[in-house]
């Protein structure tokens, strides 16, 4: 598992998992990462937390991108069930959300959060965010 | 405390409660303090029973208003307006989507067409050549501006989220205000009606009223 961890690399042919309840919004973030290179195939939408814990359970992912304000079960729930789950715990999370208040933002770098993107954003963050995220994860990997 | 500061404390107060905190019968002060604050409770909830009535009155003649002006009857029919909103909004943003997608390739395509026109060109003074350039230019503004497209539906969503708080506002405003009516008659010293949440058309809200005397 540790090794999995710091094996993790931004990789095109990673699966994603975007989770958000605006089906408009989930084709944008699947648009704006094939727009990166990342493969339309392999990437798979969810529209609330639950049913992305579902699918995570049931089949391996190498990314999340979710949104927080969602029905059923919201992004920092789905983050901290990721991170409770101990064969998920390792999993990248980027959330992507409309919510920009500080005491959101502490709570979700608190339950473990990889990267915060704040709408509307552009494909240039989008990339920003992921180069760093992993970047961040080959560090940790690599000095573990 | 003194006795210099109880005598000055006792002359700002009327004779009646002075006379009170100098009687030595303990179980009379504890009495009356009790009927004072008794008697001060009766108004206050009286006043905010009233309040609630009116205020109800009022949301009912806004309603009639709104439905004699041939707009949404009631606060349900405002939150099918609002769902309907977020439907067209979402039906838009999606269309617009369907157009990038359609339109992405067509761009690469006429770039490519034009890189390959570049490819035979033998002198860049031939008009050809010149036009290849501008195409390959034209093709790339548009992959830019749809790309931009993409980002802007994006705002669907933000507006979208804004529409849901309002629906949840407005729930919260009617369930906020028949519970203030119940809270209102309990305090007043009526029996709360049991199952209040599930109250849901107008007669069952009036009846409500009714039933603390508003």
């Amino acid at each position: 598992m540790f090794l999995r961890f710091g094996e993790k690399r931004l990789d095109k042919n990673m699966k994603i998992l975007v989770v958000d309840d605006f089906s408009t919004m989930r084709r944008i973030v699947r648009n704006l990462l094939v727009e990166l290179g990342f493969s339309n195939p392999l990437i798979q939408e969810a529209d609330d937390g639950n049913a992305a814990l579902t699918m995570l359970k049931a089949n391996p992912f190498d990314m999340v991108v979710t949104d927080w304000n969602m029905p059923n079960m919201t992004g920092i729930e789905l983050l901290q069930a990721i991170r409770a789950e101990p064969k998920l715990k390792s999993l990248p999370v980027l959330m992507v959300t409309a919510e920009n208040n500080r005491e959101q933002i502490i709570a979700a770098a608190q339950a473990g959060v990889n990267g915060y993107i704040v709408k509307p954003f552009t494909a240039v963050t989008l990339k920003e965010k992921l180069d760093k995220i992993f970047e961040r994860l080959a560090a940790s990997g690599a000095s573990a | 405390m003194t006795a210099t500061m109880t005598a000055a404390v006792n002359e700002g107060l009327p004779p009646e409660v002075r006379d009170l905190l100098n009687s030595a019968d303990g179980a009379a002060f504890e009495q009356a303090l009790d009927a004072m604050v008794r008697q001060r409770e009766h108004h206050l909830f009286r006043a905010l029973g009233v309040l609630a009535r009116d205020l109800h009155g009022a949301v009912c003649r806004l309603g009639s208003d709104l439905a004699n002006e041939g707009v949404p009857e009631s606060m349900t029919d405002a939150r099918n307006y609002l769902a309907e909103v977020l439907d067209m909004s979402s039906k838009a943003a999606h269309r617009s989507l369907d157009f990038v997608d359609r339109m992405r390739p067509e761009a690469e395509a006429l770039s490519a067409n034009a890189a390959a026109v570049l490819d035979f060109s033998r002198s860049e003074t031939d008009p050809a050549t010149a036009l290849a350039r501008q195409t390959q230019v034209f093709a790339s503004a548009c992959a830019e501006g749809l790309n931009d497209m993409v980002l802007v539906q994006s705002w669907q969503d933000l507006a979208g989220q804004r529409v849901k708080k309002v629906v949840s506002f407005i729930e919260s405003v009617e369930s906020s205000l028949l519970e203030l009516v119940r809270l209102t008659g309990a305090l007043a010293g009526r029996e709360a009606p049991v199952e209040v949440a599930k109250v849901s058309s107008q007669d069952e809200v009036d009846r409500l009223l009714s039933e603390f005397g508003f």
